[in-house]
Order: structure tokens, then C-alpha cells, then sequence
């Protein structure tokens, strides 16, 4: 079939935008802050992307997963601020912590919600988010509702000029590059019988398990994955973003949802459809902002419109389907 | 050895009974059709067999081995493979991407890897007739063509036991005889042993099938060779009810 060569094509597109992206933002005054925004819908749409997008299972509680990474990043750095001379290398644990608590949160979740299937999944999930947020302030762990400050850590373990570009570049810079790793594991399980025995379990679960294939099996291993990124996601963009943490921000659905649109917008089970589709949603939510305020609050209904009437694919989909027989549909995947 | 036992299998939904005590042997590369009016168990019976539904009671052999509490996807590379009454394609997926989920999972080894699965689906393609339809997605097919997507799909898992669930339902009689010439072929070229279950198609089933077994309410009512079972006057009873005294 494919050539080794030709293996990696739809990859540029993804990394042309985010070059693009990333460019404007060094270049142009200003404009880091909206660069930054985009590549953390970007990211999230390809995070949750690999779960919704490649499964067709709807995880309403999916920020719980971002939640718990803030607060594996957010705890690292405060328990371990005392120990001296770790420096950058609390970040890296921080990282770990994150990925290991979503992995852990996934694994539980999952073997209980996995069972379930469609509609029923995703109202049992629904409740991991809001359960997780009043567990955590009513048993008062984690510092409870009070929630987690560590500015000062930051600025005692790093100093403060590191600490301050950290916030305001790097954690964008570590987000981007979650980004891209997402992009390359959702290409190789497309490419891979990962994405095989997830089409198969997406489009009909009981004849992929008659064809042999272990559904629990891949949906497991598409929604850990998933998990993961969010959790590192979380770690990067509002652990290292903003130095604090509180429950009813970290578990607020409303991420879930515009995860949710992103992917769908831009076109589910696809490769670049997160990244069109991050790109639009961010882009519209930050202008409407701007010049009608408190309007992108109200996007969300017409954009679930627009895509149900005019591209139930998403628009990387309809692009699919456009130039399935041109040379450019070895890019678009 | 018998490839396929049935022991005394029963099924139970709730009160009803879906397969009551029904028990039946089935030979490699053996054609055996499986008869009944609606309602009578076929299907449960089918599900049984692949795993889709685990029985209150009874053995289910495959190959010598107890397969009875194997989920399904354990089932299909020991070497059952199914095609479905109304065709389930992966339908956002190509025509050679179905065929090769078969053979990538399907199989036995398991170490079938991508490449090779889509060359195995090539080819298994080309023998159902579909080459030209193969980079259209499976949703878009004419029922004849899923139908015979399914068992281009279920002939990539390399099974020895192919079930198959009405597989002439709705078709034009020329496409019948066809389909009929063309199982047959491929049945004895692979030594697959094929159970076709049939609804009311009959031309297919006397054109096929070595043994005819037939199910009345979940039981089973008669188990014998084709001619002798149809003309068998329970199952004439079964099918078009008591002859009027005179």
C-alpha cells in the first residue's frame, strides 16, 4: 500500500498550522496571547479526539482528566518545593504526576463506564467531573476548596525571572508540544490495528467482536491515551499557565463541551480535523469577544447547528470527501 | 473428530425459551442448513454458537475444545466466522478495510500486520467479485454487494466453520443461484464447513445443503438429509400447519 515515505504526508498540514501559528506569535506584537489560545484548543480537540473521535463514545466528564493533571503538576511542585536543588526537574515530575493520575482516573473510569455504551456512557460520565470536584473540596484533600497556590514555589524553586517566562512562554511552548505528540500517536493508531479495531467498534461493536477483535481491549486503550493527554494538557496549560488551582475551575464541563465542538467542527476520527477545528472555534470565540462581548458565550448552539446542517463530517470530512480522488487526499487523513 | 458439538444447549430470555435442549454435530467442510419459521431460534441459536450470547445450559465443542463461556472475539480465530442477516458493514470504512479487520484479528496467530491483512483482503476481494467497488466505503454498497463484502470479510478470517445468517434473504433468484454456485465453491476449495440458516428460501437450502436441521419453537424438530427432512411431514406441519380432515 503506502510507501514509507508518503506514510507521514498528512502530518504537514497539522505542523504547517501550528508553524504558522507559532510564527505569528513570535512575530507579531501582541499576538501570543490568542496563539496561545489556539494551541490549547488545538491540542485539546487532538487529546480528545483520540478517545470521541476514533471510538465515537462521548465522555461528558472528560475535564476531570485535565483536573486531575492540574493538580498532579500543582502537587508536585508543592510538596516537593522544600527539597533543595531540583530546579526545572520538578516540572518534569509534575509532568509525571499528571500523567500517572489520568492514566489512574482513566483506568478507573473506564473499567466501570466502558461497559456501557452510547447514551448510557455518556451520562455515566458525566458525573466524574462534578463528582470529583465535590469529593475533593467535601473530604477537604488536596487543601480542599481552598484549592492550591504555589506562585511562590514556583518563584523560590526556579527564581523569578524563570518562573515568569515559564508562565508566559513556556508552559505555551509545552502545550504546543503536547500537541504535536498527540498528532503523531493519532497517525500511528489510524495507520496502526489500533485504529482498525476502532473504526470497526465505532461503526458496529457486535460484528467487530464476531470479526475477533477485543473491543474493551481498544476502547481502554484509546480512552487512557486520551486521558493522558488531557492530563499533561492540564499540567501545561492552567497548572504552569496560571500557578493555582481550584476545584470548580478544573473540573468545570464547559471544557468538555467545547472539546466536544472542536472535534466535531473540524471533523471526528480525523487527523487534522482538531486542529481546523480549534483553529475556527478559538478564533471566533476570541473575535466575538472582542467586538460583540459576551456573545462567544453563545456560540456554542449555532456552531452544533452549522455542523449538523452543513457538514455532519466536520469540515476536514467534507474536505475528505471533496478530494478523495485528487492528489491532495494523501494529506488529508 | 467433529469440528462443531452442540450439547443439549438451552437458552433461556427470561421465561421464554429460546433454544430448548437442542443438540447437533457438524463435520468439517460439512453443509448443513438450518431451517425453521420466524421465532423458531435460529438466531439465538447462531449467537450461541459464536459467543454472543452465553447458554443457561449444555456444552458448546468447537474443535475438541469447550468453548461454551468464550467471549466471541476469542471464538472468531479459532476459526468461526459469521456473515449477519441484514449486512453490518463498518460503513465509514473502504470495502478493503472491512475485509482486512477480518483477516487482522480474525486469525488465528494474531501476527497478521497491516500490510499483509490488506493484502489478503485484496485478494479475498477479487474473489468475491467486488475488485472495482474496493476503495468505496462499505456504507455506500448495494445490499448484494454488502452481502458479499461480508463474506469476502468472514472468508479473511480463514474459518472453518462459516455461519450464515440468511445470506440469500432478498435476493432476485438469478442472484440465488449465483451466490449458491459460489459458497459452494469456495466452501469446498477452503474445506470450510458452512451452516446457513434459511428462513423460507428453500431453493437455496436444496441447492446447498447435505443436511437439513430444522427448529420448531427453540427445539429441534428434525435432523437429516436434505430431501428427507423437507419432505418430512412434521416439517410440512411446522411450515404450513395440519392438513384438513377430509
Amino acid at each position: 500500500m503506502k510507501k514509507e515515505s508518503t506514510k507521514y504526508y498528512p502530518l504537514i498540514p497539522v505542523f504547517a498550522a501550528y508553524l504558522v501559528l507559532f510564527l505569528i506569535g513570535r512575530n507579531v506584537p501582541g499576538m501570543w496571547q490568542l496563539v496561545a489560545m489556539l494551541l490549547f484548543y488545538c491540542a485539546l480537540g487532538q487529546a480528545f479526539n483520540i478517545f470521541l473521535g476514533m471510538t465515537g463514545y462521548v465522555d461528558f466528564g472528560y475535564v476531570a482528566f485535565m483536573g486531575v493533571g492540574t493538580y498532579g503538576m500543582a502537587l508536585a511542585i508543592t510538596k516537593l518545593a522544600h527539597i533543595e536543588g531540583l530546579g526545572i526537574a520538578i516540572i518534569i515530575i509534575g509532568f509525571v504526576m499528571a500523567l500517572f493520575m489520568a492514566t489512574l482516573l482513566s483506568l478507573a473510569v473506564g473499567a466501570v463506564a466502558l461497559r456501557l455504551r452510547g447514551a448510557y456512557f455518556a451520562i455515566a460520565t458525566i458525573g466524574v467531573n462534578e463528582g470529583l470536584r465535590f469529593f475533593i473540596e467535601g473530604a477537604r484533600i488536596w487543601n480542599g476548596s481552598e484549592g492550591l497556590i504555589f506562585t511562590a514555589q514556583l518563584n523560590q524553586i526556579l527564581g523569578r525571572e524563570t518562573a515568569s517566562t515559564l508562565m508566559t512562554f513556556w508552559a505555551d511552548i509545552m502545550v504546543l508540544i503536547i500537541a504535536v505528540s498527540a498528532a503523531f500517536i493519532t497517525l500511528y493508531y489510524i495507520r496502526s490495528k489500533i485504529g482498525y479495531a476502532l473504526t470497526a467498534l465505532r461503526e458496529d461493536e457486535d460484528a467487530a467482536k464476531v470479526m475477533g477483535i477485543n473491543v474493551t481491549k481498544y476502547k481502554i486503550i484509546a480512552f487512557v491515551t486520551s486521558a493522558c493527554f488531557a492530563g499533561l494538557l492540564g499540567a501545561a496549560s492552567w497548572a504552569l499557565k496560571t500557578p493555582y488551582v481550584f476545584p470548580p475551575e478544573v473540573f468545570e464541563i464547559h471544557y468538555t463541551i467545547e472539546a466536544i465542538i472542536i472535534v466535531l467542527l473540524g471533523g471526528s476520527g480525523t487527523l487534522l480535523g482538531p486542529v481546523v477545528g480549534g483553529l475556527i472555534y478559538g478564533i471566533s470565540k476570541y473575535y466575538l469577544s472582542i467586538f460583540i462581548p459576551g456573545f462567544q458565550l453563545l456560540i456554542f448552539a449555532p456552531i452544533i447547528i452549522i455542523i449538523i446542517v452543513l457538514f455532519p463530517e466536520g469540515v476536514v470530512g467534507m474536505l475528505k470527501n471533496r478530494f478523495k480522488d485528487s492528489a491532495l487526499a494523501q494529506f488529508i487523513i | 473428530m467433529s469440528l462443531l458439538i452442540l450439547e443439549n444447549v438451552t437458552k433461556r430470555f427470561g421465561g421464554l425459551v429460546a433454544v430448548d435442549q437442542v443438540s447437533l454435530e457438524i463435520k468439517h467442510g460439512e453443509f448443513v442448513g438450518i431451517v425453521g419459521p420466524n421465532g423458531s431460534g435460529k438466531t439465538t441459536l447462531f449467537n450461541v454458537i459464536n459467543g454472543v450470547f452465553f447458554p443457561e445450559e449444555g456444552r458448546v465443542i468447537f474443535e475438541g475444545l469447550d468453548i461454551t463461556t468464550l467471549p466471541p472475539y476469542k471464538r472468531a480465530p479459532l476459526g468461526i466466522g459469521r456473515t449477519f442477516q441484514i449486512p453490518r458493514p463498518f460503513a465509514s470504512a473502504t470495502v478493503r478495510e472491512n475485509v482486512a479487520v477480518g483477516a487482522m484479528f480474525g486469525t488465528l496467530s494474531g501476527k497478521v500486520n497491516v500490510d499483509e491483512s490488506l493484502e489478503i483482503a485484496d485478494q479475498t476481494i477479487e474473489r468475491v467479485g467486488l475488485k472495482e467497488h474496493r476503495n468505496k466505503q462499505a456504507g455506500t454498497l448495494t445490499p448484494v454487494e454488502k452481502k458479499l463484502m461480508e463474506i469476502a470479510r468472514a472468508l479473511a478470517m480463514k474459518p472453518k466453520l462459516l455461519l450464515m445468517d440468511e445470506a440469500m434473504a432478498g435476493m432476485h433468484p438469478n442472484d440465488i443461484d449465483q451466490m449458491v454456485a459460489f459458497i459452494k465453491q469456495v466452501a469446498e476449495e477452503d474445506k470450510i464447513a458452512i451452516v446457513a440458516m434459511v428462513e423460507h428460501i428453500m431453493r437455496a437450502v436444496v441447492g446447498m445443503a447435505e443436511k437439513v436441521i430444522v427448529l420448531h419453537q427453540g427445539a429441534k424438530l428434525v435432523d437429516a438429509p436434505t430431501k428427507e427432512a423437507l419432505e418430512d411431514p412434521k416439517v410440512v406441519e411446522v411450515y404450513l400447519g395440519r392438513p384438513s380432515e377430509k
